[in-house]
């Protein structure tokens, strides 16, 4: 079942087209990255799936109601964590986790709360004037996880966060994963994106470029391959899944497209091969791959 | 000397960045000055109206506002600007002084900026030292100026000792405010802090002297304000409080530059409160929240407006008087010879009271626009409430303002007026007359809701509005404007019920107007995306 499905969304600001038909879809218990450039469009496509924005055309539904008309019934079931966490600056984190927990409606969990703190290391008793991005952000963690929901939706939630307690985000989404919510992860960070996501919907410019299971997109993308060998293996070059072929003395460098791995171990097989070295496709190389094409495209 | 190396470069750069600021405040400064000097010079020319001031300003109410009245005798323009224009002025320069040290000093330091200066080869006190020598240049131009402007624009009795007196003690109050600040820069941790404590000195400085002008003198020299207000320049010209206030400014700032020295960088001597941890149970709703971002001003104005309304009251007594025989208050309250004078010139006050409430009343739906503005009515409107929700909350504070501070203003005025013994004017009847203009506050109200929600970028368009109608409540019998032009003024249609007129249909009009005016502010509101 799908908790949230986006179709042929497009959005117009004044004439500026901001998104162009886009369209994708998470299920139940699943994990979507939200990935693109900054300006690409991904707070807007947010904007208009809270309710905040409205869509110039195509439907936004959340559990199975529409983002706008029903805005306040969606609300009750979400838990959103802003990109741009603004404060107020005269009130404390700590009032400021439990105005936001009241405003979703949920029962403040003391220890649960507590607990949240102490992970994320967050002083509560603070002024929110004195907190560094990565505190304000904080503020606005702790307020989603103490609490339950079905759908959380996050934009680039850790840019200001510090390793350790990108780790304590981590465990968190994972954790409301088992209890079978879902998550809308709008990134920056690709490792994250790669360690959490089942799912990915890239998009730039406005529209979506590539969609679908993180594990058959990686198919599509190419492995590094570093080989050392003693004959020439110069035939390689010939071959159309085979690219950007570079040679130095007795070692070849090329990328690969990934679903044809068994092709290339048929053609190197024999010829005296010493190493051979392969770096599985990244969410980068794809990410990257879309990022060059287009800007090639563009100019 | 090392402490102070590179004091010189970071002046200039400090002189730099600053320059557009300190025109703005030496202009506005100055301009009350010269505005000041020459609204006395041609409407007070004649010494019988200056004598009848004399009487107006001899009560409990105006010397707190401005301080015993000093050359009684030969009220001459000279004294009647040092009687009314220092206290003002000095408060005016002291509030600009102290922003410019806090933001040249403290804020600098919370923003990082001495960081990187103190990585430099600078000395340790060249940045404070740069903003102690850029106080310095602000206070001493605003004192040339201020001399001259008075010498130039004054009469005879503005002579030259007395305007190089005002300008001194202009400028010696800013250094010395300005020092309180450099002081507190050194004592607090942030920012906010200093100018808070900084405005508090000021704020009591001001109180001691209102206590000392009311009764134990003696009070009143322990002010800064209360001692400069006893120079009396062009009546008997004292220069000794100036060398005492100075004295006292160069303890300050060795205090501070010791201090200064002595301390962390980003650290303050006074420890910072630890604050909240979880939040009261009303902070977690709406109208809680919104009351708690609206309380320091809504607390402000209430004051404000209550100081408003004990002022005109207590200068009822002394009207006919004062306004007999000027022409242009005749004309404005336009004169009807059937009435009694100090009626209608009560219910033009009124109308003055009810437009000022306007002000901290429209301000509550405007701060929704803000918040909005600043991403953060997301937070309220993404969870249980909606969007109708989150705005009535706002209105209806906005509405339960408008009654209380307009309940407020009104009975102290009208109480005000009671203790000054007018003729023919009852409390009840001055109450009631300014409670006649809760609806047109109500229409004030609507017309904000409406721009919120069609129009939020809009939204201060309101204050047009506002302006629009105090110069129609002021003017428009001066001059010969169509009706309809005054028409647009909600204000305008509001019975003169001190005069015993009573229309129920116009105030009714009035309320139904800011009721749809509202309610089609709540579509638009609905409708609308939200702003970025």
């Amino acid at each position: 079942m799908s908790i949230l499905e986006v179709k042929h969304l497009s959005k117009l600001f004044g004439k500026q087209a901001a998104l162009k038909d886009v369209s994708f879809n998470l299920g139940g218990g699943e994990i979507l990255g939200f990935i693109g450039p900054n300006g690409a469009g991904k707070s807007t496509t947010i904007r208009i799936i809270l309710g905040m924005l409205k869509a110039t055309e195509g439907s936004v539904t959340l559990f199975g109601k529409d983002a706008w008309d029903d805005a306040v019934e969606v609300h009750k079931r979400i838990a959103y964590v802003p990109g741009d966490v603004n404060l107020w600056p005269n009130l404390t984190g700590g009032e400021v986790i439990d105005l936001f927990l009241s405003m979703r409606g949920v029962e403040v969990k003391a220890a649960r709360k507590e607990e949240l703190m102490r992970e994320f290391e967050f002083d509560p008793t603070k002024k929110c004037r004195s907190y560094s991005k990565g505190n304000r952000q904080k503020v606005a963690l702790i307020a989603a996880f103490a609490a339950d929901a079905d759908l959380y939706i996050l934009d680039e939630p850790t840019s200001g966060l510090d390793p350790l307690q990108e780790r304590v985000f981590q465990e968190h989404i994972k954790k409301v994963k088992e209890k079978g919510a879902s998550v809308l992860l709008s990134s920056h960070i690709l490792s994250e994106v790669e360690e959490l996501c089942d799912t990915v919907a890239i998009i730039r410019k406005g529209k979506i470029v590539e969609s679908g299971k993180l594990d058959e997109l990686k198919h599509l993308t190419r492995t590094q391959v570093k080989l050392q060998v003693l004959e020439s293996v110069d035939h390689l070059q010939e071959k159309n899944y085979i690219h950007e072929f570079i040679k130095d003395k007795d070692k070849v460098f090329f990328q690969l497209d990934s679903n044809h791995t068994d092709d290339l171990i048929r053609e190197i097989q024999g010829h005296g091969i010493v190493k051979f070295e392969s770096t599985p496709p990244k969410l980068e190389d794809l990410f990257m791959r879309h990022y060059s094409r287009s800007s090639e495209g563009d100019v | 000397m090392q402490s102070f190396k590179q004091s010189k470069k970071l002046l200039i750069f400090s002189l730099k960045r600053e320059k557009i600021k300190l025109s703005y405040w030496l202009i506005g400064c100055l301009s009350f000055v010269i505005i000041g000097i020459i609204a006395f010079v041609l409407t007070y020319n004649d010494p019988n109206d200056r004598q009848a001031m004399v009487g107006a300003m001899s009560n409990p109410a105006m010397e707190a506002l401005f301080g015993k009245v000093i050359g009684v005798d030969n009220y001459t323009i000279g004294a009647m600007y040092s009687h009314t224009m220092t206290v003002m002025t000095l408060s005016l320069i002291s509030i600009s002084a102290i922003l410019l040290v806090v933001r040249n000093t403290r804020l600098e330091e919370e923003e990082g900026m001495i960081e990187i200066f103190r990585a430099l080869p600078t000395g340790k006190l060249a940045h404070t030292t740069s903003a102690i020598t850029l106080l310095a240049i602000y206070n001493i131009i605003l004192a040339v100026l201020s001399a001259i402007i008075l010498i130039i624009f004054g009469d005879n009795s503005v002579d030259v000792n007395g305007a190089v007196l005002t300008g001194v003690i202009y400028g010696s109050v800013g250094l010395f405010y300005g020092s309180v600040a450099l002081l507190f820069s050194q004592l607090s941790s942030n920012s906010r802090n200093a100018t808070m404590f900084s405005l508090v000195f000021l704020g009591l400085s001001y109180v001691l002297r209102i206590i000392g002008d009311s009764g134990f003198e003696l009070i009143s020299w322990i002010s800064p304000l209360g001692l400069l207000y006893r120079t009396k320049p062009f009546v008997t010209n004292n220069w000794w409080p100036v060398l005492i206030l100075f004295f006292g400014t160069i303890i300050f700032i060795v205090i501070s530059l010791y201090l200064q020295k002595r301390r962390d960088l980003g650290s303050g001597l006074l420890p910072s409160r630890v604050g909240k941890r979880s939040a009261s149970r009303l902070l977690r709703t709406v109208p809680g929240l919104a009351l708690n971002l609206l309380k320091a001003p809504l607390i402000i104005w209430t004051l404000s407006l209550i100081l408003l309304g004990v002022t005109y009251g207590s200068v009822m007594g002394d009207l006919e008087t004062l306004i007999a025989g000027n022409e242009v208050i005749e004309k404005i309250i336009e004169n009807n010879p059937d009435q009694n004078i100090v009626k209608q010139f009560i219910a033009i006050i009124l109308g003055l009271l009810s437009i000022a409430t306007v002000i901290p009343v429209i301000q509550i739906v405007m701060k929704l626009y803000s918040e909005e503005k600043k991403g953060r009515s997301v937070y309220l409107l993404v969870g249980k409430h909606s969007k109708n929700y989150v705005l009535g909350a706002f209105v209806a504070l906005s509405f339960f303002s408008s009654v209380l501070l307009q309940m407020a203003q009104v009975s102290t005025f009208a109480a005000a007026v009671m203790t000054t013994q007018v003729k023919g004017v009852f409390f009840r009847d001055i109450l009631l007359s300014g409670l006649a203009y809760l609806p047109a506050l109500w229409t004030m109200i609507g017309f904000v809701v409406l721009l919120f929600g069609w129009l939020p970028r809009m939204i201060f368009s309101a204050w047009i509005l506002l302006g629009y109608s105090f110069v129609i409540l002021y003017f428009s019998n001066l001059f010969d404007m169509p009706e309809w032009l005054k028409g647009i003024s909600p204000f305008y249609h509001v019975p003169d019920v001190l005069s015993g007129e009573i229309s129920f249909i116009r105030l009714f009009v009035l309320l139904i107007l800011g009721i749809l005016f509202s309610f089609i502010g709540f579509i638009g509101f609905n409708k609308r995306d939200s702003i970025e």
